[in-house]
């Protein structure tokens, strides 16, 4: 796979877009756009979801991705960290005034941009090394909604109720190893 | 074997050319697996993952296995993929994942039976399997190694690739 920097902007204020379809959809041809730097691929799965809270945010001091409030995920330019309590609004300033000079606009034909964008000097690179992960930070923006983890957790709840059910005997002294198998 | 639709998975994407999922989906993927996981083993027993692929998919017929969380997430990216057609994109940008996969022996091999075991994963049909060995067994074994298959996902995504802007020129 290749290891190209996110070169891909939004405008802050679209991020808080009311229409939840536009903002899934703008949040899908960000990530179809996006590529992840190497550091960030070869972390194992479990490594990934430990380093995160209920809210999406890091919370590992050695690994994560980058997101307000977290440290660096480059161990190896540790130099570049962010200070742990940038504000959100800072931070987004900061990447608006960095950045490259293409933003895709939610609505519009983003091909052109992005041809242009793939053809961008290093210097981009060297900055978006430098500032969190965009489609990342755009997706953050947009949590998963509520419902969807309700659904989640109702789903979750349906599969381990299906489960026990049909394999509860007649008599419950004799329960099945499959359930109450521990360690 | 598809998601029902309405299921959680089914309201998850990957991305179209890494095939690959969120981290927020990664996240909530983790989630989901550790509510199932009731024995805090981050493994699915037999029972619980027969059940979850009967919840969730159309499939009929399942052996009972186990399963751990990178394989959980391996299988919901294929899922997806199946999902939204990507499943060549899939294989190629995941060759090497789904070469471990088919390889059942572990000997750096894959061969016709144990490939059209799984073939419905990736959406190959009866007669594509065929003439994939036909084509792509350069050294003639009736085995892929892995520099075949590598091979045959690259002139699989190409031949996508040229399809589809055929058909984008005749639209």
């Amino acid at each position: 796979m290749e290891e190209k920097p996110s070169k891909v902007s939004l405008k802050s204020s679209d991020r808080h877009d009311s229409d939840k379809e536009s903002v899934h959809s703008d949040i899908r041809d960000l990530w179809t756009t996006t590529t992840l730097s190497q550091a960030q691929l070869n972390m194992p799965l479990s490594e990934v979801c430990e380093g995160f809270d209920a809210e999406g945010r890091s919370i590992s001091k050695t690994r994560g991705w980058y997101s307000p409030g977290s440290r660096s995920l480059d161990e190896g330019d540790k130099a570049s960290h962010k200070p742990e309590e940038m504000d959100e609004h800072a931070l987004v300033e900061l990447e608006l005034h960095r950045g490259s000079s293409m933003e895709i606009i939610p609505g519009e034909d983003t091909a052109s941009q992005i041809e242009a964008e793939k053809s961008s000097s290093m210097s981009s690179l060297n900055i978006a090394k430098h500032t969190p992960h965009r489609a990342y930070w755009a997706e953050q923006q947009s949590r998963l909604p509520l419902p969807l983890m309700e659904l989640m957790e109702n789903e979750a709840l349906e599969i381990l109720t299906k489960a026990l059910r049909s394999e509860l005997p007649t008599n419950p002294q004799e329960l099945p190893r499959q359930i109450l198998a521990t360690s | 074997m598809r998601l029902k639709k309405g299921s959680f998975l089914w309201y998850l994407y990957l991305d179209k050319i890494y095939c690959l999922l969120s981290v927020r989906n990664v996240k909530a993927l983790a989630e989901y697996f550790h509510i199932l996981d009731v024995h805090g083993k981050n493994t699915l027993n037999d029972v619980l993952f027969y059940h979850f692929l009967h919840h969730v998919t159309d499939l009929k017929r399942h052996r009972q296995h186990c399963i751990g969380l990178e394989q959980f997430y391996m299988l919901v990216c294929m899922l997806l993929a199946h999902e939204n057609h990507l499943e060549g994109q899939f294989m190629y940008r995941h060759s090497r994942p789904v070469f471990d996969l088919l390889d059942l022996k572990g000997d750096l091999r894959i061969g016709a039976k144990n490939f059209g075991m799984y073939r419905f994963l990736f959406n190959i049909h009866k007669q594509e399997l065929k003439d994939l060995f036909h084509d792509f067994d350069v050294t003639g074994d009736n085995l892929l190694n892995y520099q075949e298959f590598k091979l045959y996902t690259i002139i699989y995504i190409d031949k996508l690739q040229r399809r589809q802007k055929t058909e984008e020129k005749e639209k």
